[in-house]
């Protein structure tokens, strides 16, 4: 059962003979598949919660950002005349803000889920919010998903091995400085990188995310620039992120270590490495994996920082950007995005997890 | 008397948590003690003042950590900047920790639906990126008090402490004891305050020290981007103000690195509280953890 993989969401209700005894008795059948409707129907939910406390949120805070924008649109176009009702029913129409909120609401919502539109920008007027953050979207999801992952790995396995040879000198260095430095922000690493590599030593660039010089495109002077650009950044988040999975890892790790199947695995006189990588190991990497998803957010939320101390030109400098300039439909749109990964990666990683780990059997 | 002989033993029994208590409450000390040393420092005048001193001075017997670009001490700056960021932290600790934990009571005790509700939407809380809201929050509420700005970050930490002592009212409702208050006619509130809460209190602390932890780091993040509160001084602005005019290359190097040793200190320490209650209250850790 392990290496099936979950059908299709949908289940074809049409192929049944007998049409609720069968469902019922097609889903016990298949338990694999009744987890996966499930989740992804908790994942439907999930999201429309999340995206409708996002937008509420947004709306409810005081202010009237018609007026903002109007007077930002003056004071970008030099546009002096005082705007008139007309102007401003059509920009309340454009920015979808007319009608009461209720209707604001399902307009907007209407608009994103047909045709994935988050309405007219404003930092960048009238490009259209989707598009501004398409731009940015691909160099957050390469800094932070490559940081992200590799602080997992390389976390896991140094807790893992902290937590085997726990009374060792190397494993209490370790976790004695894990726990000092698991919590703190990104950014002071960031900023202690760039003091060193960039200004006292002039190693590396502290600044945009690759040479202005080089055309952008497939090319290796472009890669070269690009990974050249992103190694402090991204370094900033592994080294955090690698201490807070090594302190994890280790708490899981060291209950384990008193099971009967280790002692069992020893007395049948297994190298040591292969009962850690094999009996050990694989039984704490697999709650990682749930926690990998639920820390995305919280991954997130400090890559902003970290971008707007590089200007690295992803989600968090558009989203500051935006914010500056009380760009309503970017901020909300910036919002809905990383709302919309971090759910989708979470889920992603539930539905892996029955096939990653047998012993995990998901029906009620 | 009982209880404090309890949590000296307690203490006692894990050198981590008694580390983190220690440099916690050295921090806590010099912020409450921080308008007399700051009177100190200045000798007779506000060190704090707009061009009290020369700007930019290095580092000296006078100004130990020299001055910043308005001729501001820095140590004076630091010091008033640290008994903020802890303000900042108990105040959002305390009410993030009063939420949650009248979240999970409900959530806990009751089930049913009202705890499907009540933790799909913590879950969604937990997992959703909640900083942009909160820097559009505090981009639209412009001047706003110490108080709210800490009532702003609790909307967004009290999940953490909430989902912390969820998962253990769930395993106390179930205990014998609590059955036994139950037959015996006590009201749900007499069983909660009498019976459950003494039990939580360990994790309530683990919720207070993680939810402090997280306000702060959300205050330090908001004045790095340069939205904090108006008319007070964090250790997050005085980063802010020394990546803003260079001071780095202006020699002001204390201005940059002590606020980031104070908070790596105390993020540390904070720490060190919630893995040494951990370690001490979770008895499949008790024991193995121990160096």
């Amino acid at each position: 059962m392990t290496a099936e993989a979950p059908p299709a969401v949908a289940v074809d209700k049409s192929q049944d003979s007998a049409p609720r005894t069968g469902v019922r008795a097609w889903l016990s059948r298949h338990p694999l598949a009744a987890y996966a409707i499930r989740r992804f129907g908790l994942y439907l939910v999930e999201l429309w919660g999340a995206l409708t406390i996002a937008f509420f949120f947004f709306r409810l805070m005081p202010g009237d950002p018609v007026q903002t924008l109007i007077q930002t649109l003056q004071q970008n176009y030099v546009y002096n005349a005082q705007a008139s009702t007309e102007l401003i029913a059509r920009y309340r129409h454009e920015f979808g803000l007319d009608g009461n909120l209720l209707t604001q609401y399902l307009v907007y919502m209407q608009k994103l889920i047909l045709h994935g539109d988050l309405g007219p920008s404003l930092i960048n007027y009238p490009t259209p919010a989707q598009t501004v953050i398409l731009r940015s979207l691909p160099w957050t999801i390469g800094l932070l998903g490559i940081s992200a992952v590799m602080a997992w790995i390389f976390g896991v396995i140094i807790g893992a091995i902290a937590g085997w040879r726990r009374g060792k000198l190397g494993s209490a260095i370790a976790t004695n400085l894990s726990i000092a430095l698991s919590h703190v922000p990104y950014f002071f690493v960031a900023l202690i990188l760039v003091y060193v590599f960039a200004y006292s030593m002039g190693l590396l660039p502290a600044r945009s995310a690759y040479d202005s010089n080089i055309n952008p495109g497939i090319s290796f002077a472009f890669i070269g620039s690009v990974l050249k650009y992103g190694l402090l950044p991204g370094l900033s988040i592994v080294i955090i992120g690698t201490f807070s999975w090594i302190l994890s890892t280790r708490m899981l790790m060291i209950p384990i270590l008193g099971e009967d199947y280790l002692v069992y695995a020893e007395a049948k006189g297994l190298k040591n490495s292969r009962i850690l990588t094999r009996y050990a190991l694989r039984n704490c990497y697999l709650p990682q994996i749930t926690a990998f998803g639920i820390s995305l957010g919280f991954i997130f939320n400090g890559n902003v920082l970290v971008e707007q101390l590089f200007n690295y030109p992803g989600l968090g400098t558009t989203l500051v950007t935006a914010i500056q300039q009380l760009d309503f439909n970017t901020i909300l749109g910036v919002t809905d995005i990383a709302i919309f990964s971090v759910l989708t990666a979470v889920l992603l990683l539930d539905l892996l997890l029955p096939l990653l780990d047998p012993r995990v059997k998901y029906w009620k | 008397m009982r209880l404090l002989t309890a949590v000296l033993r307690t203490i006692r029994n894990s050198r981590r948590l008694a580390t983190g208590l220690i440099v916690l409450a050295v921090l806590i000390l010099v912020a409450l003690f921080s308008p007399l040393i700051v009177k100190a420092i200045g000798g007779g005048q506000d060190p704090i003042e707009l061009a009290a001193y020369d700007k930019w001075q290095v580092p000296s017997p006078q100004h130990l950590l020299g001055t910043d670009q308005f001729g501001r001490d820095v140590l004076a700056m630091v010091v008033k900047a640290l008994s903020v960021s802890l303000q900042i932290g108990a105040i959002a600790g305390v009410i993030s920790t009063v939420a949650g934990v009248i979240v999970a009571f409900v959530a806990g005790y009751k089930g049913g639906w009202i705890d499907n509700v009540l933790s799909t939407f913590t879950g969604i809380l937990l997992v959703i990126p909640t900083f942009p809201l909160l820097i559009a929050l505090s981009a639209y509420a412009k001047n706003v008090s110490l108080f709210q700005v800490g009532v702003m970050i609790s909307i967004f930490s009290w999940p953490f402490a909430a989902k912390t002592i969820r998962s253990q009212v769930l395993s106390l409702r179930t205990r014998p004891y609590v059955d036994l208050a139950r037959v015996s006619k006590a009201r749900d509130i007499e069983i909660i305050v009498t019976e459950l809460l003494p039990n939580l209190l360990p994790f309530i602390g683990v919720g207070f020290a993680s939810s402090a932890l997280g306000a702060i780091f959300g205050l330090v993040g908001l004045e790095i981007i340069g939205l904090g509160p108006g008319g007070v001084i964090d250790l997050g602005q005085i980063i802010f103000n020394a990546i803003g005019t260079g001071a780095l290359t202006l020699g002001a190097w204390p201005m940059f690195v002590v606020p980031i040793a104070l908070l790596t200190l105390l993020f540390a320490a904070l720490n060190m509280v919630n893995i040494g209650l951990e370690e001490v209250y979770n008895p499949r850790l008790r024991g193995v953890a121990g160096e």
